[in-house]
């Protein structure tokens, strides 16, 4: 009837209408596809180097940020080109799967233990990161863990270890499941302590109340590694740009790019170390 | 004259009860009127012979001068039946009633001209434009009415017309039905349950009973 | 922390000052969605008025397991076109996950059974007088057909715009196979979530207030449509 075929398109002329203009997408560009964390997307420092990249060698660098655990899974599976993450042990572990190649270090930062200022557990002055969680434990003070087998929950599980302690499942260990950001947020909100890279710390540290608590143990050493997916696992995976990519960053050029990026606060969040 | 019809031997059952046993009759030209109590099997009856519903037993048989016309698409378009419930569209009064010529493919201009004479026919021209959901039952039933006969039915089936209409209502609806009649428009064969209204408006009065129709004289 | 009034001044500031990447997500988001909608409503219409208007076997088991894709979380969704998507899926090798193309394929898949089931039961819920005086009126089967669809389409309406509710306010399925990738794959829900994370509330505030106005613009638009018609008044006789 005509009427229905006039509401009809009449509807659907009023949800193209904004869409036609949008409708074709860049053929000409290649793109490929970086799995990196949450840590390193929120820092801003991709927003920073990958334009400098992509003027560069004309590649395009999608970035899909996830934990640590998640962007190597997306590398396995071959969703992606390239991965860029902080869980060495990992790593090398996928590395000698045969699910990657050409592993590189790029940078570094380290971690803090971050907690409310007014620092209930008293772990303020400690010098180890495995005595002050030694101390929250002792003292119950609730602790959040990303809980999501990212490169810092790596770190923060390898600390516990260390401290001889067996958090999960106490009531003050809370296990989110969530990105840095959103890890520090709620614990935040629950005036609890939790562990975060330096780097997403300085972006988001306007908008929380908390602070450094513990910072300096070498054990808090934070390394960033660049590696290609295998080619000979997935052939279909841009090979030939993510090597672009991982020897740009390691490049004299990619290490000064990385050293001259800052925040809002000019400070220096990451600190490259390739060899 | 246009289309007879001639009905014979239909019997139907609903539910393993039957409600028409061996019904026979011959229609012609003129206005019927079919009365019986509720439930004698008069709308079924009609529904039957306006094609809308097939007999058990028996045959509906359309004829045109000296040859019969199969039931088909066509002679459903020649026919109509008026519903006791009219089942208005959701449109404006004017769409409803161009409903059946639309659906002919009917040129624009014809059908604006055709409907508005109809509109015109039961007093309902100022509501040419109104959501025909709008209007009261009275008005509804004259609707109906109008959407029936624009398509210039050659019979024309009504089912209770003026069951559920208020007294102004019956009478413009009456009228209607006997201008039709003197204008020797399409054959009538309608059912009522006022025997004053059967005599007023009949050419015949059939009763339906036990299943059957059956004549009754009317001098 | 400032106050909630204080963010929304913030908020509207960011929506006079809308820069161009904040355009652009919110045009991604109305694309994505758009397209989804699109298709869902190009195949529930017909799916849903089939099963309106037409018995066969199964019908009813066909009716409940739309009803219950209805209430499909989204992340379900996510998850199953995720693991479809990927490179190690069935439909890997379109190279699709990660891509606004898999965002309009898990959205079609929220919008379709609602547009189907909605549509469903819009076009029972015409009298059946209507399909009687349709036939009466000399309809053929076809055009009875079209007529109960037409009856319908206030109903049908309605369910394109509760469709295009859900689609617009999702965020579990299209982050999980968009990616939330900045400049290609992030659109307005995802935008709030990451903005909210990173304590950016204003923006986030000022993105939740767009998505208000653009879906309260669209189905106030096809409301003004919808009320030219009368719903729900009863058949005469």
């Amino acid at each position: 009837m005509r009427t229905l075929a006039v509401s009809i398109t009449s509807a659907l002329i009023l949800l193209i209408a904004p869409i036609a203009p949008l409708a074709a997408t860049d053929g000409e560009i290649s793109r490929i596809r970086c799995a990196s964390t949450t840590s390193t997307q929120n820092s801003g420092l991709f927003d920073y180097i990958l334009p400098i990249f992509e003027k560069r060698t004309g590649i395009k660098v999608d970035v899909v940020a996830v934990g640590t655990g998640a962007a190597i899974e997306i590398g396995k599976r071959g969703d992606a080109d390239v991965v860029l993450v902080h869980a060495k042990e990992q790593e090398l572990k996928a590395l000698a799967e045969g699910f990657f190649v050409n592993r590189r270090d790029v940078m570094y930062n380290d971690f803090v233990v971050i907690g409310p200022p007014v620092d209930p557990a008293k772990i303020r002055g400690i010098k180890l990161a495995s005595g002050a969680l030694r101390k929250i434990s002792e003292t119950a003070q609730p602790f959040v863990s990303r809980g999501d087998r990212s490169g810092t929950h790596t770190k923060e599980l390898a600390i516990w270890k260390t401290a001889n302690i067996v958090p999960a499942g106490q009531d003050w260990y809370l296990e989110v499941g969530q990105g840095m950001e959103k890890t520090q947020r709620i614990a935040d909100e629950k005036r609890a302590y939790t562990l975060t890279d330096r780097g997403t710390w300085l972006s988001t540290k306007d908008n929380l109340d908390m602070a450094v608590l513990l910072e300096g143990d070498p054990a808090l050493f934070n390394q960033y590694g660049v590696m290609a997916v295998n080619p000979e696992k997935h052939p279909y995976v841009k090979y030939r740009e993510a090597m672009e990519f991982v020897n740009w960053l390691v490049s004299k050029e990619g290490q000064e790019t990385i050293a001259s990026f800052k925040d809002k606060l000019e400070n220096r969040l990451f600190t490259p170390n390739a060899k | 004259m246009g289309l007879n019809l001639t009905v014979s031997g239909i019997g139907k059952r609903y539910n393993e009860k039957p409600v028409l046993q061996g019904c026979s009759y011959v229609f012609d030209a003129g206005v019927y009127v079919l009365m019986g109590p509720n439930g004698s099997g008069k709308s079924t009856f009609l529904r039957i012979c306006a094609l809308l519903e097939p007999p058990d037993a028996g045959a509906v048989v359309y004829r045109e001068a000296e040859s019969a016309l199969p039931k088909d698409a066509e002679l459903m378009r020649r026919i109509t039946l008026l519903l006791p419930k009219t089942g208005v569209f959701n449109t404006t009064v004017f769409r409803n009633v161009a409903y059946g010529l639309m659906i002919r493919r009917m040129e624009k201009d014809k059908i604006r001209s055709r409907v508005e004479m109809m509109l015109d026919f039961v007093h309902l021209a100022a509501r040419k434009d109104q959501n025909a959901l709008t209007l009261s039952s009275g008005e509804t039933q004259r609707l109906g009415i109008a959407r029936a006969l624009a398509i210039e039915p050659e019979v024309l089936f009504l089912d209770e017309p003026t069951a559920s209409v208020d007294e102004e209502n019956r009478l413009i609806v009456e009228s209607i039905i006997l201008k039709m009649k003197q204008e020797k428009g399409p054959a009538i064969i309608m059912t009522t349950h006022d025997r004053a209204q059967a005599e007023r408006l009949a050419d015949r009065i059939l009763m339906m009973k036990d299943g059957r129709v059956e004549e009754l004289g009317k001098e | 922390m400032e106050s909630i009034a204080q963010g929304f001044i913030q908020a509207f500031r960011l929506i006079l000052h809308l820069d161009a990447e904040l355009f652009g997500i919110i045009l991604l988001s109305l694309k994505v969605s758009g397209l989804a909608l699109m298709t869902a409503t190009l195949f529930g219409i017909p799916f849903g008025s089939l099963i309106g208007l037409r018995k066969f076997p199964g019908r009813s088991l066909v009716i409940s397991g739309l009803n219950t894709f209805m209430g499909l979380p989204p992340v379900v969704v996510g998850l199953f076109v995720y693991l479809i998507l990927s490179r190690k899926g069935p439909m890997g090798f379109l190279g699709l996950l990660y891509t606004p193309s898999a965002m309009v394929i898990a959205q079609t898949i929220l919008a379709l059974p609602i547009v189907a089931a909605l549509c469903h039961s819009a076009i029972v819920d015409v009298q059946p007088v209507i399909r009687q005086a349709a036939r009466t009126l000399g309809a053929t089967p076809l055009q009875v057909t079209a007529t109960v669809i037409a009856e319908a389409r206030y109903g049908i309406l309605s369910a394109v715009i509760a469709a295009f509710g859900r689609v617009m306010a999702e965020v579990g399925a299209i982050l999980i196979v968009g990616g939330n990738i900045a400049g290609y794959t992030r659109v307005m829900t995802t935008t709030i979530a990451l903005e909210t994370d990173k304590g950016n509330f204003e923006l986030a505030l000022a993105l939740g207030i767009i998505l208000l106005v653009i879906s309260f613009g669209i189905n106030t638009a096809l409301h003004v449509f919808q009320r030219k018609g009368i719903r729900g008044v009863k058949q005469w006789g």
